[in-house]
This record gives structure tokens, sequence and C-alpha cells, in this order.
């Protein structure tokens, strides 16, 4: 057993050397063969480390990125599975790069970041000391009721996960039900008070008590189905959080500064990454803190020195023009970024990358159900729009029906043109490409101006 | 001049941008300077369906879902047997095209009676058809060339009386078999192009439009617009299908 073990490792990483060495970034392949030699290898390679475990629909990506900043703040030490690769073989293959060849770990920690599906079986072979969920929404084809398969899912994941702290989101109906279920110690976080000033109207994935259905009521809501919800029929309502963030002091193109309320104690936080859904993303990096037992001011400094992951509000280099890429993957996710727009002072350039490859869904049809309609309303803090790639003209044609004047916009398919246009004006960008675009552009954006590879 | 649009069971049937379909009509019409009022009648919910010019069925997950039948049963589909006789313009698509015909087997071999405003049936499968797909109107329904995407478990066979709304260049259209896609009958137009069918596709937008301007206001004809946009949408699939 342990010589398969440690033939399991090598096997792994040798794969993912070969890997690098052809320049590919390929996550799950090393881990696919780590679990062949050893099906077992997880629970060994996971015994000792401390793991986090992240889940829920959006925003994993940069909760994980936050608690990573943390743990840099208290000195621990950790590792991650950053490039998002979040089912099984790719979790195994982080754990066997991150250890000795004998399955020592070399870290204390593990920051990882995991599918709702995939929680189930990586939890129980984990054994994880927190797990957080950061919401659960409806994805685009499953809006009439996966919703429910998601938290069971996320639900699976908690039991097989008897020591772990579990961080909830108190203003998310849906994940703050898991609580009535488990005996695990739970911490909440959410947000008491509106974070728009304007806001696109969405479709609630949770309008009715997930518990008797009657229409919950509102006492504010920030997005989606999030809020001070409470049901006027069985009394289920938003529980009172450890984390909870009372007041926006300041939103700007690059950071929001807020005001949260720990554990009765005030303190105020500069969050270095802008949007208003990452003031939960925040919060809930302050829980995972306390849940661990790191001060809240080590986490506050933290949250000052976050740097956005991979296509989430990350930085790009474009010239000397301020750029942020923020992908979108259904219509809940590109309202928000909507939002953020929408909520910016000063004026912008947006840009839309619309593909239609395998990766990004053939079905363009989505566009329709957005609330473009909000850039309308812009005026002049919209200096113009792009529509580019594969799908640009349909983009466009989408804008047009959303009553966006069209001496606003412009349609450029080709990435060289974009980047150059967009390089050639002094507005700050916010570019919202579909998968297969965000990769086309990151990589002439690098070949360009130069820019890390995706996996670092 | 007003143009009524009724969006019937906007609760369930309503998938894959098919607000894109009623945002195009209602945009279509106020360029020209027509007013539009657009209404969304949800399940169980009563109207008269001859008070409207148009009538937007989307589609939904499944066919066929037993609120909805229900709800047909309670006298819907008496009321929408009455409105496409009396040549209200209905453009349903995806499942709401199914749901319109006569009725759906199952796969399981049961027989579902649907709304029966039009003489066709649905056989229901496991295997999806899905994709792009392009197709010629018919002479009845203007002759453009119609750019759509598709993806439907259901087969569809017309009946006597009835016509497709177009032949099949690309895709699968009604069932794979035939060559058909779509259904015309009166100012009826079916088809499993779904979501945003008409935005791309101006010329069966303004022809379905007509249908219902005239019928309102006989004589009236709708003017010109600059479709650029459209067309510029229009041609990329166009030349992508025709390869
Ligand atoms: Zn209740």
């Amino acid at each position: 057993m342990k010589l398969r073990i440690i033939f399991s490792i090598i096997a792994s990483r040798l794969t993912r050397f070969g890997l690098r060495i052809l320049g590919r970034g390929g996550t799950a392949l090393p881990g696919k063969v780590a679990l062949k030699i050893c099906p077992d290898i997880l629970r060994t390679l996971a015994r000792d480390v401390k793991t986090i475990v992240i889940t829920g629909t959006n925003g994993k990506t940069t909760s994980s990125r936050i608690v990573e900043q943390i743990l840099t703040e208290a000195g621990l030490s950790y590792f991650a599975n950053r490039s998002g690769a979040n089912l099984i073989q790719g979790i195994v293959a982080e754990f066997a790069m991150h250890s000795k060849v004998t399955g020592k770990p070399k870290c204390d920690y593990a920051v990882i970041e995991c599918d709702e599906a995939a929680s189930v079986m990586v939890c129980k072979y984990i054994n994880p000391v927190v797990v957080l969920v950061t919401n659960i929404f409806g994805d685009q084809l499953d809006r009439f009721g996966d919703v429910m398969n998601t938290l069971e899912n996320v639900k699976a994941g908690i039991k097989n996960s008897p020591s772990a702290v579990i961080c909830l989101n108190a203003d998310c109906s849906l994940s703050a039900s898991i609580a009535r279920e488990i005996e695990n110690q739970v911490i909440f976080y959410g947000v008491d008070t509106e974070i728009y000033r304007e806001r696109i109207p969405e479709v609630s994935d949770a309008a009715h008590c997930i518990f008797c259905k009657a229409r919950y009521e509102y006492d504010y809501s920030t997005y989606g189905h999030l809020g001070g919800f409470n049901c006027p029929k069985c009394g289920y309502k938003r529980p009172q959080p450890r984390v909870a963030v009372g007041k926006i002091l300041n939103q700007s193109a690059d950071s929001t500064t807020v005001e949260m309320l720990v554990d009765g104690e005030t303190l105020v936080a500069c969050i270095s990454i802008p949007g208003g859904y990452n003031i939960y993303n925040a919060a809930a990096g302050m829980a995972v803190a306390l849940a661990l037992g790191i001060s809240k001011d080590a986490a506050a400094r933290a949250l000052a020195g976050v740097e956005s992951g991979f296509g989430r509000m990350e930085k790009l280099p474009l010239g000397g023009v301020s750029a942020r890429m923020i992908l979108v993957k259904n219509p809940a996710g590109c309202n928000q970024v909507l939002n953020f727009l929408s909520n910016m002072d000063g004026q912008a350039l947006f840009v839309i990358c619309l593909n239609d490859n395998v990766g990004d869904g053939r079905d363009v049809s989505w566009i329709w159900d957005v609330s473009f309609e909000i850039l309308g309303t812009m005026g002049d803090r919209l200096s113009g729009v792009i529509a580019s790639g594969i799908r640009a003209h349909e983009m466009a044609l989408r804008l047009k029906y959303a009553g966006l004047p069209v001496e606003k916009l412009r349609v450029i398919p080709d990435y060289d043109q974009l980047i150059d246009a967009m390089a050639g004006q002094d507005k700050p960008v916010v570019i919202m490409p579909t998968y297969s675009a965000m990769m086309e552009l990151r990589e002439k954006i690098a070949g360009k101006y130069g820019l890390k590879d995706f996996w670092e | 001049m007003e143009i009524k649009i009724c969006q019937l069971y906007p609760d369930v049937l309503n998938l894959y941008g098919d607000q894109g379909n009623i945002i195009c009509l209602r945009r279509r019409l106020q360029w020209r300077g027509i007013e539009v009022q657009t209404i969304g009648l949800p399940v169980g919910e009563a109207a008269d369906l001859c008070d409207f010019d148009i009538i937007f069925i989307g589609g939904g997950m499944s066919t066929p879902q037993q609120p909805l039948i229900n709800d047909l049963y309670n006298g819907r589909a008496a009321q929408l047997v009455a409105a496409v006789d009396s040549g209200v313009t209905v453009l349903a698509v995806c499942e709401g095209y199914e749901l319109m015909g006569k009725y759906c087997i199952t796969p399981e071999g049961d027989r579902v009676d649907c709304a029966g405003a039009v003489n066709f049936y649905t056989r229901l499968g496991h295997e999806r058809l899905t994709g792009d797909c392009l197709f010629e109107c018919g002479e009845d329904s203007g002759g453009s060339r119609v750019v759509s995407f598709e993806n439907h478990s259901g087969r569809i066979y017309l009946g006597e009386g009835v016509s497709p709304l177009g032949r099949v260049i690309k895709g699968y259209g009604n069932n794979g078999e035939d060559g058909t896609e779509g259904a015309r009958y009166k100012n009826f137009f079916g088809s499993y192009g779904h979501g945003p069918l008409l935005p791309k596709n101006p010329a069966l937008a303004d022809f379905i439009l007509q249908t219902a301007l005239e019928r309102k206001y006989p004589g009236c004809a709708l003017g010109p617009l600059d479709d650029t946009l459209e067309n510029n949408a229009h041609n990329f699939m166009l030349s992508r299908l025709e390869k």
C-alpha cells in the first residue's frame, strides 16, 4: 500500500511536469493518473492537512483567494487549487503536488475550491476543518428546480464533514437552511444593508419559503434572492450573523470600504477588489478567519491586499489604460457585472466578448435574458460599448434592442483590433467575456503586454 | 394604433431568451410609431385570448407539464382554438409549439391531449435534436431564410390542412425526417427555433407583425426600418450554415 501511494504521487507529478513542459495548464489529468494507481489516495494525502473547503454557486474562486490572503497574513503555510480545477481529480493533483513522496504534507493548511456536486466525495476523503458555502443560485439551464439539487449536494458534502466549522451566508435563504439539519458549529456572515444604488430587477431563485412554500418578505435585499428575508407563515428568517457588514462607506472602480460588525466589535475594512458581490466574499473570508481562530485585525488587513482571481475582476495590463476582466457564464452573473458597471463613478468603456464555442455554450440565447437595458440609462457615464467575439453581431443586436444609443455602439469581432481599440482610448475598461473569449483575449494581451500564466 | 401582445405562461414557458421575441415584436412596432401593450398571462389566470392581437408562447423544460395541461383542460384550450380560428396572430416555439397541437405521445406510449388548436401531433423521445438550424419559409410565410437554434426532444408531425413554416436546409426541423420545420395555419406560426428567433430574422418578424396589423387595421402596412445590425447578425449565421 505504501509503495502504491509513493508511486501514485510520483506519477501524478510527472504527468503535471510533462504537461507544463508542453506549455499546457492541464489540471485534471495528473489527478486522474494518481487516482488510477491509488483510489484512496486523497484520504492519505489530506490526513495531516487542515483543509478549508469552499463551495457554492458564485464567488468560490474569489473567496478562496481571500482566504489564502488571510492565511498569508497570519503567517500560516498553505497550498490552494488556484487554477480552478475544482473536481476531485484536480484536487487530488494539488494534494499530490504539495506532499512529500512519502505522503507527508509540505504545508499545514489547504484552501480547496470545490464544485458543489464534487463536494460529497471530496469532503468524505478530506475531512475538512472548515466548509464555506458562498451562496446557492440557479445556473441558466436549471432555473426549474435544480437549485434544490445543488443545495442537496452541498448539504451531503457537509454531512461528510463531521468535525468542520460551517460558514454560511445568512442572507441566502437556501444555504442558511442547511444549519437546521446539521450538528456542526455554524458561523453565519451577511450584509445588513442594500449594496447597490441602482439595481437590475432580477428573477428570484428562491421567492418562496424552503420549509412551507409561503412567499418570503424582505426588510431589504442586496441582489438576487439575498437579503433580510423572513417567512410570515412558519417564521423561518435570516439568522443573526456573527460577521455583519453594516455600512458601505465607499465604492470605487478599484475597491470597496465597509464597516463590519464582528462578534459585536466594529471595524473598518477596505476590500481591494471592487463589486458589490465581493462584499459577500470578504465577509465570508472574515467568517473563515473566526473559524480558524485568526484575529479579525489580521483578516481585515488581508482584505486590503487581495488580488482578484483569474478572470474575476482581474486587472489586466493594457498600456496605460485600467482594465478589468470579469468572466460571465449565466444571466445572474452577467447582471451582477452590469450592477457593478452602473454603480461606478466616472466614465467607463464597456466591452462584451461573446463566443459560442463548446466551453461557452453553443447556444447564445441567454443574452436575451440579461438586463442590458440598464446600459441605456447610464448616460455620459458610459463612454461607449464594444461588442466583440465570434458572435459580436448577435451581441450588437441585443444591445440595440436594449435601447443603447447606436452612436455608442461599436462592433469589433477581432480580438487584436479590440485590444488596440481599448488601449487607444483613456477611459477605464470593463471587459465581460465568455469562457473561451477570456482565454483567447488573455493570451493575446499576454503576448502584447505580458501576463502570468493562468495556472500560476 | 395599438397592438396588444399576450405572453402566455411566462411563469413556466420562458426559457433560453424567449424574452428576445417579445422585445423584438415590441420594439419593431414602437419604432414605427405603433403603441404596444404587453401582458403576461400566468398559469391559472383568466383572460379572453381573443382580446389580444398577438399571442406568444415560449419554451419550457419538458412537455407535457401537468400544471399547463390542467390549465388547458380548464377552458384555455377552447380559448386557444377560438383565437386561432378567428385569425389572432399566434407565435409558439418549442414546448409552446408542441402544446398547440392535438396531442403528445409520451416515450411510454401514453397519449396526452393538448390545446388542439392546430392539426399536428408530437411524439416525445429521449434523444435531443440540438444545434443551429437554417430553413426557408414557404411563400405563404414570406419566403425568407431563417436562422435559428433548436433543442428539442419532441418530434412534430403535421396533419392535413397545415403547411410547414419552412423547408429545412440545415438542421433537424419538426422531426429530422420529412424536411419540414414549423407550422402555418391561418395566422398561427409554430417553430422549434427557440429563444430569440425573431431578432435576427427581421423579415419573419415583420411578416408575423403584418398579419396582426392587417387583421386589426386592414390595408395598413409596416414601413421600412434600418435593419443593418439585424442583417449582420443574420448573415453571419447564414454564411456559417451555408458552408
Ligand atoms: Zn416558511
